[in-house]
């Protein structure tokens, strides 16, 4: 695999895992009280959280803003403000989220080499690390390095709090106050 | 008095295809001082000023210094005319169609006999779709025509090899309490799996058992390469020519040469275009990307500063493709697809539905996805990438699972795209 693989890279304890994954849980149940898409996501490089994003599809009418997009970028954000070399960074860095990223979310953590992603429930519309496609582990020699995946953490949690999500987003469903802006 | 325009004709010989990465133009006979030597050419529109240029009909040849390619005249043209007119393009493209319409035709083990009394046939119907209903396979026809090799005029499906237990059997065992009267010894065939979706899987299918078959002449059409007309060509053409343009700056600042291009096809309108930025502060920034934010950002969103790129830009909209480009494009799939609906929000479409894209070279996995997310309804790209999901490793345009689909075209302007990369 030459450089790139992540050498050096230590997955985190069991213990440090459950944490970050109990944070990212937490952040999206407030994500589904504000009435945004409930996934929880957090970037730690070396015990410190670089990024956490939220979905920002509708703020940027882009719909490729998901939670992960929008945490990687403030990770891009502090490597350059600290003088940092972002491989080194991304390289030593775990992405915690409560939803499997979708295959756009898998292919971009590839293109940054990042070695590890610890996740809650599948993503059985977009998944992209085994749902729909596994980008994660595909050979792909222009497209980064493959990354290891640790799902189900939490999963019925995360699944309840998509499941509730959509029945309000369902134009169908009764409207929710939930969803309402502002 | 404005310079003098040109018509540039040519004819591609028959059966040439691959022209390598570079081309020339060689005037064959009333050399100018211009065109005394090889000339390399990048586009079309480089040929085209090289003809404004000249004054007296030239004829011409185009090659790629291996081989002649091209042969033809460039003469000027007529003065009321004031756009060029290409008669042939260089390029062809071929839609990116999905695995099952490409595949080969699957075939299942049947047993099949004479019909040596033409006048049983109706009641031999009848009692074998009671005993073997052929369930699953309503695009076979039961009964074939023999015409010229044999003695009895029609055959028929008795049954699936799978259907019954012993697979040597006489008539007796195929019909345990009926009488088969009129049929001669049983043979077995071999029958196809399931209707063809296209006119050569219907070919070779219709060789092993007659079959019924709706065409899809969009997909026929697309596969002979007729689907666009000379217009449409041109327009794409041009759309290409601005990808690559952009391609061309980009790669002056150290990017991947990559461009792209997204166009509002109900008003030819171009709304967004990006050169690849990958290797600025966000190596995220593929040329896709760029230009889904550059989308977002002509319908007052956006989420990336694109400032310091002058050739990434975009145009406000106004008027949104909306329902009407739904009806335009020629979905290469009849349009079942209710997810277009949902796309129109608020009485806004979706962020990209409607438009389509021409980037140089095909999209990644994460860009492919993208466009997904983005709801883009065609894709036009010049060359594959060894990792690219319109068609070389996937094909997520076609992937069942996910909630959109759309159209992808490869080989506009190929060869003009490997040059850039190149
Ligand atoms: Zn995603
Ligand atoms: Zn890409």
């Amino acid at each position: 695999m030459g450089e790139g693989d992540g050498a050096g890279f230590q997955p985190p304890q069991k213990q440090e895992q459950e944490q970050w994954m109990e944070r990212a849980l937490t952040m999206a149940k407030e994500a589904l009280e504000n009435g945004e898409v409930p996934v929880g996501c957090l970037m730690v490089y070396r015990n410190e959280i670089l990024g956490q994003g939220r979905n920002e599809v509708n703020e940027t009418k882009n719909a490729t803003r998901h939670a992960e997009m929008v945490a990687i970028d403030q990770v891009l954000k502090w490597c350059h403000q600290k003088g940092r070399d972002r491989k080194e960074v991304f390289e030593h860095t775990v992405l915690y989220v409560t939803v499997e990223p979708c295959i756009m979310c898998a292919a971009a953590l590839r293109l940054l080499n990042i070695p590890l992603v610890v996740y809650g429930c599948q993503n059985e519309r977009f998944g992209g690390c085994g749902s729909v496609l596994n980008i994660s582990q595909d050979d792909l020699l222009y497209t980064g390095t493959p990354f290891q995946c640790l799902g189900g953490y939490r999963a019925e949690e995360a699944v309840e709090l998509l499941k509730t999500f959509y029945k309000a987003e369902n134009p169908n469903a009764p409207k929710s106050k939930a969803r309402k802006k502002h | 008095m404005s310079p003098p325009t040109w018509i540039l004709k040519m004819v591609q010989p028959r059966g040439t295809e691959s022209i390598g990465r570079t081309w020339c133009c060689e005037a064959v006979e009333n050399m100018t001082w211009l065109l005394k030597e090889w000339i390399r050419l990048k586009s079309f529109a480089e040929l085209q000023i090289l003809s404004k240029i000249l004054s007296n009909p030239v004829p011409i040849i185009v090659s790629n210094g291996l081989g002649q390619f091209f042969k033809g005249i460039m003469e000027p043209q007529c003065k009321k005319q004031k756009t060029r007119v290409l008669s042939t393009f260089t390029w062809e493209v071929t839609p990116v169609l999905s695995d099952e319409k490409l595949c080969e035709v699957e075939l299942l083990e049947a047993f099949a006999a004479p019909i040596i009394n033409k006048k049983q046939t109706s009641c031999l119907i009848k009692q074998l779709t009671c005993l073997y209903p052929l369930n699953n396979l309503p695009h076979i026809k039961r009964v074939r025509n023999c015409r010229d090799k044999s003695d009895h005029p029609l055959e028929i499906i008795i049954c699936l090899l799978r259907d019954i237990p012993n697979r040597e059997v006489s008539l007796n065992d195929l019909f345990p309490e009926a009488k088969a009267d009129g049929l001669g010894e049983p043979f077995r065939v071999r029958i196809p799996a399931y209707q063809p979706l296209t006119r050569s899987q219907f070919e070779v299918a219709s060789q092993h058992w007659p079959t019924t078959f709706r065409e899809n002449k969009q997909v026929t059409d697309a596969l002979q390469g007729h689907l666009f007309n000379t217009e449409e060509k041109t327009k794409m053409q041009t759309f290409m020519e601005k990808a690559i343009e952009a391609a061309t700056v980009g790669k002056k600042m150290g990017m991947e040469p990559v461009g792209a291009v997204i166009v509002n096809p109900a008003t030819d309108e171009v709304v967004a275009v990006g050169h690849d930025c990958r290797n600025g502060p966000n190596p995220l920034l593929h040329a896709v990307m760029v230009c889904i934010d550059l989308v977002a950002y002509s319908q007052g969103g956006g989420a990336f500063n694109h400032n310091k790129y002058h050739n990434c830009c975009f145009k406000a909209v106004e008027s949104f493709p909306g329902e009407h480009a739904i009806n335009i494009g020629k979905p290469l799939l009849p349009s079942n697809d209710d997810s277009l609906r949902e796309n129109i929000v608020n009485g806004l479409p979706y962020i990209c539905t409607g438009y389509d894209l021409y980037v140089s070279r095909e999209p990644c996995v994460m860009c492919a996805m993208a466009l997904v997310h983005s709801r883009i309804r065609r894709v036009f790209y010049a060359t594959s990438f060894p990792d690219g999901a319109l068609g070389t490793k996937y094909k997520i345009h076609t992937k069942k699972d996910l909630n959109h689909h759309y159209d992808v075209f490869k080989g506009l302007m190929e060869d003009e795209c490997q040059f850039l990369l190149s």
